[in-house]
């Protein structure tokens, strides 16, 4: 397997708070890599920075050799690197199939002024994110509620949804900020088998989670943060017996690694 | 210098109290009220009625701005703003009933004061004169009682029930009702205490500079500036800018006197370009 | 709306503004409302523009600014430099939209207040900077500028020299009209084409719209431009009419009108600035008989109408026909 993505060095102040410090790893090609730590450990600041939404104060992010770090969170998005957000983020005015069709977005041949004078190739587009849009939603068992408006959704399906935006923008890694975040035992088994299925699609994925179990059984490595720092990394076995990341996980109140 | 330093100072403090209501009623309903300087206006009439025609107290008068204003900012929010942020679908619209609000106040100040410009008898006679500093009693008077105003209005905000209930608010609205604050309760307080300073600001200057009914919008524009210098939402901002548009016109106005109106160009677009660099003024929560 | 229902409504539509009205004013001689209905046409030009703005999610108090830029642009250019003012018409258009890129892009990145109090600002700015530039003229403003000429292309000539018509007013009415049919129609076609949703994915959330690859600082500034030449455009029109420009011409005032008009026709229609405009300008108009209750009643009115319909007038007709469908 080839390294895709390269962080090295990353950190990140907020004033006098470091809430990422000078973490290096890797990830391979198509695997599914976990970043886990307690809360406020710096997870989703780790992905604003990978995915471009923040500049990091040091060190770097590299995308198949290249730097993207200083790129704008679009430029990122176009080579690849997209993220989904902790909080369920989505167009709530929108229907769930114009907001998994939006998404398309970075696939358009045609330009704004192509839209707006309704080309050849504005109308192909059209076409092809529509059907794109059908087969994500039919991936993803979403097909009964495309009509839906968004911000009517349980919850469930707006985490759904929030990877279906994801998916659609065609991206080679994908970053999820807690994807399985209040869903119950089976919702989560369902959202394990859906990523494991994107990863057969070929998408590398990385992931924010706090349910253990999930966790353990999904990913083919970990990365461990605490404090913003990096304080472990290895396959799921070797992190469960991690005498650092015991300690972490003890240390705060009400975490439970599910060992 | 000093004169300048002074000169100031003195803007300054009236400019933060007319500031400071501005941002209290934004930070607890995201409301920006284009009416202000219209309540500065009333308040300001008010005592012209009282102090001036009636020839009661000053204390009575600046009570009474104060008091009536109180009033008219609860019912505002009760009746208007309260419903209209129920049944809009996006919360700009309270932007078109402020709008429409500060023209039925210009409209009603109008009609029942009328146009000619009214002043007031000085408060305190006499000038405070050393070697190159000179001030008219009553402009100290005027700029110590809008100090007065601000640190009551800090103690209030900082150690009284209502005062830490609306700061919890304004911080976050769902969070402060899931814990119990009756938000609806302090939504209205807040409103009539932030119309409340405009009317006392009003009472207090129109001793010095007089009051006419034109005069609102002018000082709306200038109220929205100084809580964009300062961060919307933030008392302390609002007190910042405050003081910063008070210096920057009294140094402008020294300095730049014979360009007349530059000055004000100037720091317009000053405002612009900080504002550009600095998206939430010196100290503002984001917004939106 | 079906295909057939749209069609016969356009048609309607025009039919009415190009040739119910001019007939009924002739008929009736009252040859005033000719300037009432030209400046509601001007007028809700620039505020289709501000309802723009406001589809990308920005509260834009500063197209009084580009009204003001586009007039001066065209009638210095008219006057100074004896250019036609078919040419600067849009070329007023294109002024404006240059400098609102170059203002833009660097307070386009505010949001909700902050954006909307910089933009009241910029109207305050462009006045003052009206009074100051040695080329606007200071206060004494732009005076004197000719009616426009004749516009002919390859010696046919297209549009008559107005100086030269009995009514020119007739012919600013057909203009202005003409100009606000087409920026409604442009408008349209930007809001329901692909267009439209990226900029409503823009109002609904800038975080999301970048992270699946919309470059939402690009897209920000190409719809306030398109934004403020519309407020050009309607600008150098209003010069052209009236003549003359001066730094009082286009102020706060007119800027947050420009604003109300479109919440009073409705934010989420594309026809509510129009409707707004129409409504707000004439029940000023109308209410001019009153003296001095004038604005007491006009402001009532407003308050009440934002109680009852806060989502704007057009939103009325969405309200009926869910009460229809409840019923039903
Ligand atoms: N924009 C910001 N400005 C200042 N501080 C920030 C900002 N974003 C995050 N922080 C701080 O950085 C630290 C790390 O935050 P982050 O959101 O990355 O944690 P996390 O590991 O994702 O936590 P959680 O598990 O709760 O999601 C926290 O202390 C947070 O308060
Ligand atoms: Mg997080």
């Amino acid at each position: 397997m080839v390294d895709l993505l390269q962080v090295s060095g990353l950190t990140k102040r907020f004033g006098g708070l470091v809430a990422v410090n000078n973490v290096s790893f890797t990830v391979r090609e198509k695997e599914i890599l976990a970043v886990i730590g307690p809360n406020g450990a710096g997870k989703s600041t780790l992905f604003k920075l990978i995915a471009s939404f923040l500049r990091p104060t040091s060190g770097e992010v590299l995308f198949k050799g290249e730097r993207i770090s200083d790129l704008a969170p679009h430029i990122a998005a176009r080579k690849g690197i997209v993220r989904t957000f902790q909080e369920t983020t989505i167009f709530k005015n929108m229907s769930v199939r114009e907001n998994v069709i939006i998404a398309h977005h970075l696939r358009s041949k045609a330009n704004l002024l192509g839209f707006f004078l309704g080309t050849k190739l504005a109308k192909a587009d059209e076409q092809a994110f529509g059907t794109s849009a059908d087969e994500i939603l039919e991936f993803l068992g979403l097909s009964a509620i495309s009509s839906e408006i968004a911000k009517n959704l349980p919850h469930g399906h707006l985490r759904a949804l929030g990877i279906a935006i994801g998916l659609a923008t065609n991206p080679t890694i994908l970053l999820l900020d807690e994807p399985f975040a209040g869903m119950n035992h089976d919702e989560t088994m369902k959202a394990v088998a859906m990523v494991r299925r994107l990863r057969e699609r070929g998408l590398t994925v990385l992931l924010v989670e706090h349910d253990m179990p999930a966790v353990m059984k999904i990913s083919d490595r970990i990365v461990v943060i605490n404090f913003g720092e990096k304080i472990a990394e290895g396959t799921p076995a070797e992190i469960q017996s991690n005498a650092k990341v015991i300690e972490a996980y003890l240390g705060s109140e009400d975490e439970a690694i599910g060992l | 210098m000093e004169q300048v330093i002074a000169n100031g100072l003195y803007l300054g403090a009236q400019y933060a109290l007319i500031a400071l209501g501005l941002t209290l009623i934004f930070a607890l309903m995201n409301v920006l009220n284009f009416a202000h300087g219209q309540m500065y206006v009333l308040g300001g009439f008010i005592t012209y009625t009282v102090y001036g025609q009636l020839g009661l107290p000053f204390v009575v008068a600046l009570l009474a701005s104060g008091m009536t204003l109180a009033v008219i900012g609860a019912l505002m929010e009760k009746y208007l703003f309260r419903t209209v942020i129920k049944r809009s679908h996006r919360e700009e619209s309270t932007m078109l009933l402020a709008a429409a609000t500060a023209f039925f106040f210009d409209a009603v100040i109008l009609l029942i004061f009328g146009e000619k410009q009214r002043g007031v008898p000085k408060i305190v006679k006499g000038v405070f004169n050393t070697d190159g500093l000179i001030m008219p009693y009553d402009r100290i008077a005027v700029g110590a009682l809008a100090i007065v105003f601000i640190a009551a209005f800090i103690l209030y905000m900082q150690y009284s029930r209502p005062g830490r209930a609306m700061r919890a608010l304004a911080q976050d609205r769902v969070a402060a009702q899931l814990m119990g604050v009756a938000v609806e309760r302090y939504s209205m307080i807040g409103f009539a205490m932030g119309a409340m300073l405009a009317g006392i600001v009003g009472g207090l200057l129109v001793t010095i500079t007089g009051v006419n009914s034109g005069i609102g919008g002018p000082i709306s524009i200038k109220a929205f500036m100084m809580v964009m210098i300062g961060g919307a939402g933030v008392v302390g901002g609002a007190i910042a800018g405050g003081f910063i548009l008070g210096m920057m016109e009294s140094v402008g106005l020294t300095v730049l006197r014979e360009y007349g109106d530059v000055t004000y160009l100037v720091i317009f677009a000053a405002l612009m370009v900080f504002l550009s660099i600095r998206p939430n003024g010196l100290m503002g929560k984001p917004w939106g | 709306m079906t295909r057939v229902a749209k069609a016969a409504s356009i048609s309607a539509f025009l039919a009415v503004v190009f040739i119910l009205v001019p007939v009924l004013i002739i008929a009736t001689g009252r040859t005033d409302l000719y300037y009432t209905l030209t400046s509601v046409a001007l007028l809700s030009i620039a505020s289709a523009g501000v309802w723009l703005t406001f589809f990308i999610g920005r509260i834009n108090i500063g197209q009084g600014a580009y009204a003001l830029m586009g007039g001066y642009v065209s009638a210095i250019l008219v006057v100074n430099y004896g250019v036609s003012f078919w040419l600067t018409l849009p070329l007023a258009g294109l002024f404006c939209a240059a400098a609102s890129i170059l203002i833009g892009y660097p307070i386009l990145r505010l949001r909700g207040v902050y954006f909307a109090m910089v933009t009241l600002v910029l109207t305050e700015v462009a006045r003052l900077l009206a009074l100051a530039l040695p080329i606007t003229n200071g206060a004494k403003g732009m005076v004197s500028i000719p009616l426009p000429g004749a516009l002919s292309i390859f010696g046919v000539t297209i549009i008559p020299n107005f100086a030269g018509m009995q009514s020119p007013r007739l012919a600013f009415y057909l203009l202005a009209v003409t100009m606000m049919v087409l920026c409604f129609a442009a408008m349209y076609r930007l809001v329901n084409s692909r267009i439209g949703k990226l900029c409503q994915s823009l109002q609904q959330n800038e975080e999301l719209a970048s992270s699946i690859g919309v470059n939402i600082a690009y897209l920000r500034v190409i719809a306030y431009a398109i934004s403020s030449f519309f407020g050009g455009v309607a600008g150098a029109i209003f010069a052209a009419i009236s003549q003359s420009i001066y730094p009082s011409s286009f102020t706060v005032t007119d800027s947050i009108n420009f604003m109300l008009n479109c919440f009073f026709g409705g934010l989420g229609y594309v026809f509510g600035p129009m409707l707004g405009t129409l409504v707000l300008y004439f029940g000023w108009d109308l209410l001019f008989q009153t003296g001095k209750f004038q604005l007491l009643i006009y402001s009532t009115l407003m308050i009440v109408l934002m109680l009852f319909l806060p989502n704007g007038l057009l939103s009325l007709g969405d309200l009926l026909r869910k009460r229809g469908s409840n019923n039903g």
